[in-house]
Order: structure tokens, then sequence, then C-alpha cells
């Protein structure tokens, strides 16, 4: 025998006995002393209401100590039965549950809801409300960067930044009531157009927000991307390789952070996307800190457009003549948009009455969560919180 | 010795955000006022005589998605409608505004009235109009072309 001090599970097996490989993939449920060893798998339940969950995602994980043998997500506990609702909702009714489906971005299932409509019924939008369109979207995709990139810090154990972020997002929140009438559950974007013009005197508190948005970020970027702690925490962590990602059908900043160069607003430009300059940032590792990035650089792209779109704006119509109770001819057609998690479609088929006959809700954060299962195993669970909340899920969404 | 200069950063941006002063108010003591747009409880819209303008004409009971509106009619006296109540169940309401939108006569409007927080049940079922006769819908849309 050596002298060598015996550590680690050498050290409480029998004398001569060498551990067993580790258990193949999946979620196994040992009971104790199954597995040969004598340390015993635990299953341990993260969630359905859990902190660092970010919603009510239950997640079911395999743990050897602190390392994550196998991982599922379980979900469902926020299922309303949208798509279902949404066969007795007429067309211009139908904003009200879209609203509640990604809850952070309402605006986006909004106007992917109307675009599809739109082609279904063959609605010609006034260019005006396209540009609205475009604007509140913009302003929509930062209040909910601003909410994911707070967290994702006091996943990491930052709690400053969440709280200057929730500041920010307040005077996006403060516009958008404004605008549309309420912070969240807006109502706002109709097949044709939308509801109201632009208030008078909008201008004023978007420039301010425009005024402080990237010297704001900046500082957001100093305090989380600045720090060791949280560029530990997160580089190479979580790493999502091009393949697996499009192998799962991920979209958005999980995609682009891999390397993809997808961004419908680019590949299919709808709204006032083909008339405004702006770039799309890649990662290259696909990390969470390349998810971090690519979602901070997005802000300041999106202020770039906003920008863009106050001093374009154009004079006319905020919306066409449509009827109230529309019928669309029998039909089926696919809109999507990028909304802040990804490629957010409606699939909408009518059969000429006045509500869809189906509507089918491409949730980008489903298929993005679809990847946690692979992605979690193997590290560690201080990681997997950092992980999962990388991937920006929002399980109104997700659940649908 | 601590590493690197994150923390250094950190203290720099903290003090920087102390001296930005507060963006809370006081609450029960100081308030925001809403945006024109905001919608909270919907209200009756009165004339300047204090009749209702509702014509009791049910569109805004069938326009609400959630079924939060109900009204009982009768026939008048005099010829038209009674409205016997008109109840808001303002618990189920969900303030999307598409009553608001379809009422033809502006009849009702979506208030400001956040403070909707309550001790009982009861007061989640609001009679906007009890007992009253109707508006005439001929004689709402010439008073609104005279206006």
């Amino acid at each position: 025998m050596s002298d060598e001090p015996v550590t680690g599970v050498q050290s409480i097996l029998p004398e001569g006995t060498q551990p067993t490989p580790m258990l193949p993939k999946g979620l196994k449920r040992v009971p104790s002393g199954v597995d040969q060893l004598a340390t015993e798998h635990l299953i341990l339940n993260v969630g359905p209401q859990h902190p660092s969950t970010h919603g009510v995602l239950h997640m079911l994980v395999e743990l050897d100590g602190e390392e994550v043998i196998a991982a599922e997500a379980d979900i469902g506990f926020l299922h309303r039965g949208i798509e279902k609702l949404a066969e007795s909702r007429r067309y211009h009714q139908m904003g009200t549950i879209l609203d509640r489906a990604d809850y952070v971005s309402g605006f986006h299932t909004e106007t992917a809801f109307a675009l599809a409509t739109e082609k279904l019924a063959e609605i010609e939008v006034p260019r005006k409300a396209s540009w609205i369109r475009s604007l509140v979207m913009e302003l929509n995709r930062c209040a909910s960067h601003y909410v994911w990139l707070g967290p994702v810090g006091m996943d990491a154990g930052a709690m400053a930044p969440f709280l200057y972020l929730m500041r920010e997002r307040e005077m996006i929140l403060d516009v958008l009531e404004a605008i549309s009438g309420s912070r969240m559950m807006f109502n706002y974007v109709r097949p044709g157009g939308v509801v109201r013009d632009l208030p008078a005197g909008i201008d004023a508190p978007l420039r301010a927000w425009l005024a402080i948005a990237d010297k704001y970020l900046g500082e957001t970027e100093d305090l989380l991307g600045g720090n060791e702690i949280f560029r530990a925490r997160m580089k190479g962590v979580g790493v999502i390789a091009p393949e697996t990602a499009l192998a799962f059908g991920m979209s958005g900043a999980c995609l682009r952070s891999s390397g993809i160069d997808f961004d419908l607003r680019k590949a299919r430009p709808y709204c006032a996307y083909g008339e405004i300059d702006f770039d799309v940032p890649l990662g290259t590792v696909g990390d969470a800190f390349d998810r971090y990035k690519v979602r901070v650089e997005e802000i300041h792209q999106s202020v770039r457009i906003v920008r863009q779109l106050l001093d374009g704006m154009p004079e006319g119509e905020h919306t066409s003549k449509v009827a109230k109770a529309l019928r669309p001819p029998a039909g089926e057609v696919y809109a999507a948009v990028e909304s802040p998690r990804g490629e957010l479609g409606i699939h909408l088929i009518s059969d000429g009455g006045p509500t869809p006959y189906r509507l089918r809700l491409r949730s980008p954060a489903y298929y993005n969560l679809g990847v946690a299962d692979e992605l979690l195993a193997g590290g560690l669970i201080a990681d997997m919180i950092v992980s999962l909340g990388s991937l920006d899920i929002v399980l109104g969404e997700i659940d649908r | 010795m601590i590493e690197g200069t994150g923390w250094l950063k950190g203290f720099v941006i903290t003090f920087r955000n102390m001296l930005r002063g507060p963006i809370t108010v006081r609450y029960p003591e100081h308030k925001l006022t809403l945006p024109e747009r905001s919608r909270w409880a919907v209200q009756q819209r009165l004339n300047d005589d204090g009749s209702p303008r509702c014509t009791a004409c049910l569109i805004c009971v069938k326009e609400c998605p959630d079924d939060v509106l109900y009204i009982e009619t009768s026939a008048a006296e005099g010829g038209g409608k009674h409205i016997d109540r008109y109840v808001y169940e303002i618990g189920a309401c969900m303030m999307c505004g598409l009553c608001v939108e379809a009422c033809p006569f502006s009849a009702i409007e979506m208030s400001h009235e956040y403070e909707l927080a309550t001790r009982h049940g009861g007061d989640l079922v609001r009679v906007l109009l009890q007992d009253v006769d109707a508006a005439s819908p001929r004689r709402e849309r010439k008073g609104e072309a005279d206006a």
C-alpha cells in the first residue's frame, strides 16, 4: 500500500474495490444501495415554487453529491388552455388572452397574431401602424431583457443590478402604459393596425429613457460582466453547441449565442424592420456568458432601433378599416415574430367563422427549455441554476 | 487579498446610484398621476342632468370575453327600455377595455380607480345602474350630433 492518503469515493469503499462507472444518462430514481456504491443518489425537486426557477417550473434532478446526473423539466403548472380558449374568442378579442401567454412581452404575441390574421384576411396595414408596432415591440424587448438580466445576476449572486434594471424597466412600462393603457396586459395591437394612435407628448418620456438607456446599461455591464465572480460563474457553463441548438429547434438569443445567425427581423422582415438599420449580435462559444453578452448587445441595438423609429415615425392612419365581426376566409397561415425569446409563431386555421378553428402558438421558450435535460446533466447544482436562468424561460408561454 | 477590480467598480456604481435619488413615492400620502389611457374599473358616464347614457343595447354584455357585465331590463312605462339593474362583477374583470371600445353611445368608460382592495367579497359585484329608464338610442345619437 502506498503512503498517499486515500481520498474521495475511494475512502469509503471496502479496500480493493473500484468505484463503478457513472450511471448511464436518464433519470433512474435508484433506491439506496442498488448501485453498489455506498453513496445514494438524491432526487431533488427544484420548484415549482422556488426562487431560482424563473416561474413555476418543476425540475426533477438526480444528484450525486454536488453533481447533476440527470435532470428532467416538468412543465404545465401554468397551463390555462390558451390555444383552446382562442377557439371561442373573436379575432379582435384575442389580445386579452395572448398577452397572458408571454406575459413579459405581450406585444410580440399580439403582433404575431395580428400578422397571421392579416395574412389570412388579406388586410393592408397602414405604414404608421407597422411603425408603431415595431416601436412598442422593441420597447417591450428591452423591458423583457431587463427582467431577464436582473434575475440572472441574482442567480449568480448579484443583487444590485436587479434593482437598477427594475428602475429602468419602470420607465419603459410607464411609456407602454401611456400608449396602450396597461403596463403589461396591453390589448393594443389588433388585426389591421393598433387601437389608438400614439398619445400626444409620448416623445418626452421616451427620449428621457433613450438618453439614459445606453449609459445605465453600460453600468450594469460593469457590475455584471466586469465582475470576476460573475464571469467565473457564467463562463464555460451551460455550453450549447450549434448542432445541439439546431437539433432542439432553439431560436432567439440562445441560438445566436451559439454562433448561428438567425433573426426573423432580418431573415423575414415584418412591420418596419425592413427599413431600419441594426445589427444582430452573435456569440462564439454558446455558454451562459455568451447568452448574457448577446442579450445585453440586443438591448443596445433595440435602443438604436427605437431612436430610428421615433425620428422617422410616419404620418397617417393608425389602423385600416376592419370589420368588428371579422370573418377571415377558410384557410391556414403561419406568421412569426422575433420575440425576446426567439421565433414566436402563430399557426392559424380558419373555417370562415367569427372565431379561429384552431390556433397554435409556437412558444420559443418551450423549445429552448427542451435542451435543459441535455444541458444540465454532468454539471454542478449551482451551475444548474445559472444555466437554466440563462435560457430565459417564461412559463406562461411554455405552458400556454 | 481581493483579486481583480470588480469589487471597486461595484462600489463606484453603487455610490453613483445612491446620488440619483429615490424613484418611489410615499404612497398613501403621495400618489402618481396615471396616464390618461390607463384602464381600471369600468364606470358609467352620466348626462349632465344625471340621467344615464346607457341605452341597454347589451353590446357591452356580448363583447365582454369574461362575462362580467349583466343587464336586467324590462319595458318602460312610456315605451322604450327600463334598466332594472346594470351589474358589474369587478372581481372577474381584467380591465381589457373591450366593452368601452364597443359601446356606441360612450355610456361607459375606464376609470382611474385603482385602489380596488376590499374586505368584503360582496364589494366585488357592483351595481352600476339600478331602476332607471334607459336612454333612447335615437335621442342619444341626436344629442351627440348637437354636441
